[in-house]
């Protein structure tokens, strides 16, 4: 009678721990390529649509300092007497996101967001691609090792190659132009054309990614400006949609 | 693009949090201190790049028709927020309340909130009853 207890109680244990809300909540694993890297794909948002339930845009925007410290600097924060004084020059009216020009980084701090909310990701054994919704943009990564490209100009979101740190994607992006700012909004965030963006992605789990970059720029900036971590939500749908920049 | 682009950015910052006033762009071709409420019927409903755009036919106090344009959200937004056409037909009576444009003789406004016969709301991105809804 006494072993009978005791399996009872052991199987009662064990439906209790297998029906714990703790183990209900454990996430699933990143997917993962067949080279056994993870699998970036799917499209990513803050957690929602703009206007609708979940949307968590301007998350991180000017990121948290040490508590009862000041905030860590910004872009602009950063920027050398030089580069202060050539921006009190421009305003708002001067964002070139205006003439449908892409932003360097992006408003969210997310590149593959640019001016837009959503973005998606397709991983392929060669390429990452970076697909941007609004104003319709994307970003071909190599992930063979190649080095950058020398036979292309300058442009508005730049030449990027990546790379794998253990499970952590690593993406550099150089030869910029310096037709474009940071951010849209009117908020002047010029750069120059000395820009390089390094950032780190990293699937933490099938439904989380996390954005760490550092913004290099040192014809503008006194020191890099390290980008408040973005953590991305994936989005219950796996196509984005056109969003053209058009006059109207 | 100058009116889209300034209102496209503009809507991410504003749905973001920030106050609505604090856009210079954005102000710069809705007046923010003009408020400006109209009924009607649906002439149409563009879902258009980059942003919405909500037509209206307002019968004035002499009987004459006129016809008000109303700028909203992008139409990949709406969509993912849960708006269908098919629950705002022509000839839908609505009340739409937004902010004037700065050119006071054209019948052009952003639309903040619309509302329907029976009582559904729809902001710029959509419906705001609805599984997209916030």
């Amino acid at each position: 009678m006494q072993t009978f207890s005791t399996i009872a109680i052991a199987a009662a244990v064990t439906v209790a721990i297998l029906a714990s809300p703790l183990r209900a909540q454990q996430p699933e694993p990143a997917p993962r390529l067949a080279d056994g890297k993870p699998d970036l794909s799917g499209v990513w948002w803050t957690g929602g649509d703009v206007g609708g339930r979940g949307y968590g845009g301007g998350r991180g925007r000017g990121g948290r300092g040490a508590p009862g410290g000041p905030p860590p600097p910004t872009f602009t924060g950063l920027y050398t007497p030089a580069a202060a004084a050539g921006a009190k020059k421009l305003g708002d009216n001067d964002d070139p996101t205006l003439k449908c020009i892409p932003t360097a980084l992006g408003t969210l701090n997310v590149s593959m967001f640019d001016v837009g909310a959503v973005g998606q990701i397709v991983s392929t054994p060669k390429f990452v691609v970076m697909l941007t919704e609004t104003f319709h943009g994307f970003r071909l990564i190599p992930t063979d090792g190649r080095p950058h490209r020398d036979d292309v100009p300058p442009s508005y979101r730049g030449d990027s190659v990546g790379r794998w740190e253990g499970d952590v994607f690593v993406v550099e992006t150089k030869n910029f132009n310096d037709s474009t700012w940071m951010w849209a909004e009117g908020r002047v965030s010029p750069h120059s054309d000395q820009l390089r963006i390094v950032e780190r992605y990293r699937r933490m789990d099938k439904n989380t990614l996390e954005i760490d970059a550092t913004v290099h720029d040192p014809k503008v900036l006194t020191a890099p400006w390290a980008v408040p971590k973005q953590t991305l939500v994936l989005a219950p749908f796996d196509q984005i949609m056109p969003l053209i920049c058009l006059g109207q | 693009m100058t009116r889209a682009g300034y209102a496209l950015l503009s809507l991410v910052l504003m749905l973001a949090g920030a106050p609505v006033v604090a856009h210079h762009s954005f102000a710069a071709h809705y007046d923010m201190q003009k408020p400006v409420t109209v009924q009607g019927t649906i002439a149409e409903v563009r879902l258009s790049n980059p942003h919405s755009w909500f037509f209206l036919d307002v019968k004035e106090a002499d009987g004459t028709i006129t016809r008000w344009s109303f700028e909203a959200g992008t139409p990949s937004g709406m969509i993912r927020n849960g708006y269908k056409a098919s629950e705002m037909p022509k000839g839908s009576m609505v009340t739409i309340s937004g902010f004037h444009g700065r050119d006071q003789a054209k019948k052009v406004g952003m639309m903040r909130q619309l509302t329907t016969a029976d009582g559904k709301t729809y902001g710029m991105f959509g419906p705001q009853e609805g599984t997209g809804a916030r």
